[in-house]
């Protein structure tokens, strides 16, 4: 049996100001929705960058990434960008990693948003418009 | 106090929406829900309105990291903030704040240098920006919110200063949408 030390599962719920974010360790999956602005992005995100190099140093199983954020403040596109370079970089060493970003097709900024960061990402990057409740 | 005046005023600024005081971190996000329901029942197209939100949080994000870093007590943290429409129906989104005359003159120094740019050189400006490592002094990234304002506006931003001692300055800006 390997030594684990498994990292807790979040289950984060969202604020006005800030995403839900829960991960499954089990399935290989994180998943964050809703509009993320927070002053200090990184009081938020230090944790979900801790559970993803967790997941990416313990496991060799593939990493999914379920978006549904909608705004974003700068602070926040950076600390997404520091996520998106932990894929990179496991993707580069071989590892099977992926982001789907589901996004309201009435607003074109987070289609826009979620381009931009795909731009430097060599891994699938899907971004999809969601179906939209009349 | 004379608040026919300032009604006044306000409308023929066409102010949607305005603040001024001691801008706390719970008072960005009511009057930014307040913002979002008002460009709402305005019909604003929302990729419109979340450029008009976005400029409001930059904007007032950075007075509140800038006021901290200070080490600004709350009457010297404040801010005054204006959501408006010009005659053409465009947003425009300002904020004033007390700065040290020195932050203020670089900061319009870097809005008169961002205005001389194009949408492509302001993305490649942006996303160097986000390339610059992490500052664990300004944690939102000094200049990131300006360049993500610049980017979403239509005309160059407009930042002015003017003197309110030997030392400090009233600082403002505004972007159109």
């Amino acid at each position: 049996m390997p030594a684990m030390t498994m990292i807790p599962d979040l289950d984060i719920s969202g604020s006005q100001s800030t995403p839900i974010i829960r991960s499954d360790w089990a399935a290989g999956r994180l998943t964050m929705q809703g509009d993320s602005y927070p002053e200090n992005s990184y009081d938020l995100f230090d944790q979900v960058i801790a559970w993803v190099q967790g997941f990416l140093t313990q496991e060799s199983r593939p990493l999914r990434l379920e978006l549904g954020l909608v705004y974003l403040n700068t602070s926040s596109v950076k600390a997404m960008m520091d996520i998106f370079d932990l894929l990179e970089e496991a993707h580069e060493q071989g590892r099977q990693v992926s982001v789907t970003w589901h996004y309201d097709p009435r607003n074109e900024r987070i289609a826009e948003l979620a381009e931009e960061f795909k731009e430097d990402c060599s891994y699938p990057f899907v971004i999809t418009p969601a179906k939209v409740v009349p | 106090m004379d608040l026919l005046s300032m009604r006044e005023s306000y409308q023929r600024e066409r102010v949607m929406l305005c603040f001024n005081g001691p801008i706390s971190r719970s008072l960005i996000e009511e009057i930014g829900k307040a913002l979002r329901n008002y460009l709402d029942t305005q019909q604003a197209a929302p990729a419109a309105a979340m450029d008009v939100f976005a400029a409001y949080i930059e904007m007032t994000q950075n007075i509140r990291h800038y006021a901290r870093r200070q080490g600004y007590g709350d009457d010297q943290a404040s801010a005054t903030v204006a959501v408006a429409q010009d005659s053409e129906g465009r947003y425009q989104v300002s904020a004033g704040n007390l700065v040290e005359t020195p932050d203020g003159q670089r900061l319009v120094a870097t809005i008169e240098a961002l205005a001389g740019l194009d949408k492509t050189e302001l993305k490649a400006a942006y996303k160097r920006q986000l390339r610059q490592p992490r500052d664990e002094a300004s944690p939102s990234g000094a200049g990131l919110g300006l360049l993500d304002i610049a980017r979403k506006s239509s005309q160059p931003m407009r930042a002015s200063l003017q003197p309110l001692s030997e030392t400090q300055s009233f600082f403002s800006l505004t972007a159109t949408i």
